[in-house]
């Protein structure tokens, strides 16, 4: 056998081979979906909810595989090592997967990875006690210029969504808050009900879950008003700069054929608009916000540099 | 309505066919993986949450809130039996219960830890009926100053738990306590201790080093003791607890039972925190402290009843206040969430059938435990006739799977191996994993409240003399150490001059 001859051989097997894988997409293997986060958290229960719809779309089968730690990074370097034949997808999260690019010499190049669709968009939000004297950001910016260090912020710890929005709201403002970390929001929530610290950073999401009548949130700190709290103002209207929301999607190789990539996307969309779904996402008070894998990627360069701003502060003052 | 009308009306919501069946089904879910290793309450609800969507909304709860008290039953079953501890909670119960089975009264363990659950399970359930909205407010009160002084107390009282040397006690907490800081650090987001390993990013489970030291351990021990005819055990005398062992276990249930309803309150530690403690409560009242260990059914009795009670008292923040005080709550509240309920006041007043429901239901579960488990103990202690080298081998594959379920990875099952030959060298070394235990929990909570309290008070530390509940169990801590150090100090002064004579 001459080698022109093998290599022909190789090109034909190589091609029908690649036909094939993407020809059955997605209906002769299981699709694994890794979730970065334990069984239970906003994220899992989120893609637990949207699996059996992905799965009518798509008629295959999406088992959910749980890989937590580091925040996320376990999880993304799974995905990586995975092969790129569009039958392994992972949870994204932001700000984690950016800030992580930051802080931290990785794993895994996060070059590798595409969004495929962004789901969720959850506003961060500052809560006070329902009897606090607070009534906005401007009563918290005053009373924190009378007494430098003085309001605790209860946080869930060093460069989480909470921590960042603070720092943001003490450079916008020329303020000096006092961050305490919590081992997550529930701890952070039952300090503040306590009475122990001043005020708590949360996510919309979780607020719109609490009791009413112990908690007040001050401002949001979205674009525009999350659909969870329409009656919020954010911290912009307050004429305060502070953005943060935490976005919430699916992922999967970059070198994942376009096509499938695509139709995943398209699955994800559908899923979104069945009105089942809407039903049951509003029970569980996700705020959903459909981007496509492409539009979300282009606006995170932004927020990476915007990201890699704020922890010079961390840097300089904390 | 009154008290009475209101727990009649859950009586009838919980006694319902349907719901009678689904807090039956989560019972015997529960028990199953309590008595596996590893595989904790909180992974089985979060794969079952998904299938409540078609439940009725007070079956489902009753049928996870079954699966969370059945695990604690279970736990014990095979911390008794192998010296395998199911759940966190059940560590301490290997101490004296497994004890107790080599000395062929493993039925005697698992009765009174049934019973002494039962009587816990009911009363925090009364509990929860009558002052719910009165114990929040304790675990309110409780800020970042007052787990403090809390931890301080629980570390010196774990050198209570060994019953050897109190120097090698203290190595073991100092160990436990360094394990504890593997990971990152919270306030700063420093590595610590990971050395470069993305797995340790988040420190090490518990789950990990019990099942390590614990069972792994005991294996491999029993093995080299007597090769694969495994360990002798005494013949069974009897299945039943004797006279003498329920005249001495009243009293620890009843100081159990107390302590594990109000640290199921707090959050964070709840079911683990209270059975440490009430055995370091019960050996430390005890007449004869230095027979802990070696079968004691007190050493039995009081923690089962602890983590019970916690189990239960750990639904009074969540339900009177809707913060859950720990993951399994966090769990029970997205339950509640998919069916479009909001724990807290408002629940109680709006949809009080929900709430008193579920109280009733806890009740009836805890009944339907005790006469699932009492008949089964015959069949449990059955298990001690298996012979080693399928017993064995069964248990680490067990145990294996356990370990890898939690992370789906093999890094966690390699790193138990590892503590398992860290267990066994501690065994040749006579030095008891308890403490080791205990202060890999507490150290890392000392470690973030100190932190916490220091930046709240920018630094100034009266705050923990100024606190009531802080300045009271920091007196108690100060008492403790001087009852420590006063009789030794006595006895090995007796021992110089008695040389000195001689």
């Amino acid at each position: 056998m001459t080698f022109a001859k093998t290599t022909a051989i190789a090109a034909i097997l190589t091609a029908t081979g690649a036909g094939a894988a993407l020809a059955d997409w997605p209906t002769d293997r299981p699709i694994e979906m890794i979730v970065a986060f334990a069984p239970g958290g906003g994220t899992d229960i989120m893609l637990r909810t949207l699996a059996p719809f992905l799965e009518a779309e798509l008629e295959t089968q999406f088992p959910v595989l749980n890989r937590p730690g580091a925040s996320g990074e376990i999880a993304y370097t799974a995905l990586s090592q995975a092969r790129p034949d569009g039958y392994t997808v992972s949870s994204l999260n932001t700000p984690g997967f950016l800030t992580m690019q930051i802080d931290r010499k990785l794993r895994y190049d996060p070059a590798s990875i595409c969004p495929i669709a962004r789901i969720v968009e959850d506003p961060g939000t500052f809560i006070v006690q329902a009897g606090s004297e607070f009534q906005s950001l401007a009563d918290l910016v005053a009373y924190a210029r009378e007494n430098p260090g003085a309001v605790s912020v209860g946080t869930t710890g060093m460069g989480t969504d909470e921590h960042l929005a603070m720092l943001q709201l003490e450079q916008a403002a020329g303020v000096d808050l006092t961050a305490v970390p919590f081992g997550g929001a529930n701890e952070a929530k039952t300090a503040l009900l306590g009475g122990h610290v001043s005020m708590i950073g949360l996510n919309v999401g979780e607020y719109s879950t609490s009791d009413d009548n112990a908690f007040r949130a001050l401002a949001q700190f979205s674009q525009e008003r999350s659909v969870l709290a329409p009656d919020l103002p954010t911290a912009t209207e307050q004429g305060f700069e502070v953005l943060m929301s935490s976005e919430r999607g699916l992922a999967a190789r970059c070198d994942v054929p376009e096509e499938i990539r695509a139709k995943l996307a398209a699955a994800v969309d559908a899923a979104l608009a069945n009105p089942e779904f809407q039903e049951k996402a509003k029970q569980q008070a996700l705020p959903l916000a459909y981007r496509s894998g492409a539009d979300w990627q282009a606006e995170m360069p932004a927020r990476l540099a915007r990201f890699t701003e704020i922890f010079k502060l961390i840097e300089g003052g904390q | 309505m009154n008290f009475v009308d209101l727990l009649m009306l859950g009586f009838s919501e919980a006694i319902t066919p349907a719901n009678l069946a689904f807090c039956l089904l989560g019972a015997l879910l529960g028990t199953l993986i309590g008595v596996l290793p590893g595989i904790g309450p909180t992974a089985t609800i979060a794969v079952l949450l998904p299938i409540t969507f078609f439940l009725p909304p007070l079956a489902g709860i009753i049928m996870l809130a079954g699966i969370y008290y059945g695990a604690q039953y279970g736990g014990s079953t095979t911390a008794v039996l192998v010296n395998l501890p199911g759940e966190a909670s059940a560590v301490v119960t290997t101490l004296d219960g497994y004890q107790m089975a080599r000395q062929g009264r493993a039925g005697a363990a698992l009765a009174v830890a049934a019973l002494g659950s039962f009587f816990a399970g009911t009363v925090a359930t009364f509990a929860i009926a009558v002052a719910g909205p009165m114990l929040s407010g304790f675990a309110l009160s409780f800020g970042p100053a007052e787990y403090v002084a809390l931890m301080v107390f629980g570390l010196l009282a774990a050198t209570i738990l060994a019953s050897g040397p109190v120097l090698k006690a203290i190595g073991m907490i100092l160990i436990g306590l360094l394990l504890g800081m593997v990971g990152t650090d919270q306030a700063t987001g420093a590595e610590r201790l990971t050395f470069g390993a993305v797995e340790l990013f988040d420190g090490v489970d518990f789950i990990v080093i019990a099942i390590g030291i614990f069972g792994f351990a005991e294996i491999i021990t029993n093995l080299e003791r007597s090769g694969s005819e495994g360990v002798q055990l005494a013949p069974l005398s009897r299945l039943w607890p004797t006279r003498d062992d329920f005249r001495r276990s009243w009293a620890a249930v009843l100081r159990g039972t107390g302590l594990g309803t109000l640290l199921g309150l707090l959050p964070g530690g709840g079911a683990t925190l209270a059975s440490f403690s009430a055995y370091s409560l019960e050996k430390k009242v005890s007449k004869h402290p230095e027979k802990f260990g070696t079968g004691v059914v007190e050493g039995v009795a009081a923690p089962e009843a602890a983590n019970n009670a916690a189990a239960q008292s750990s639904f009074i923040p969540l339900l009177t206040l809707g913060i859950p005080s720990n993951n399994m709550m966090a769990m029970m509240l997205s339950a509640f969430m998919i069916h479009g309920i909001t724990p807290g006041p408002t629940v109680l007043t709006n949809q009080p059938e929900i709430f008193w429901g579920l109280v009733a239901s806890m009740w009836i579960g805890n009944l339907l435990l005790v006469v699932i488990n009492l008949p089964m103990i015959g069949l449990w202690v059955k298990l001690l006739t298996v012979p080693y080298r399928l017993l064995y081998p069964a248990i680490l594959l067990f145990c294996c799977i356990g370990v890898y379920s939690m992370n789906n990875r093999v890094f966690d099952v390699i790193l138990a191996a590892g503590f398992g030959l860290l267990g066994y060298a501690f065994r040749k070394a006579r030095c008891e994993p308890g403490p080791l235990l205990l202060g890999f929990v507490l150290g890392p909570l000392l470690e973030s409240n100190l932190r916490r309290t220091l930046l709240i008070t920018q630094g100034d530390p009266s705050i923990f003399v100024e606190r009531p509940i802080s300045l009271v169990m920091l007196l108690a801590t100060v008492v403790l150490l001087a009852l420590m150090i006063l009789p030794s100090f006595r006895r090995t002064r007796e021992e110089a001059f008695q040389e000195e004579e001689a």
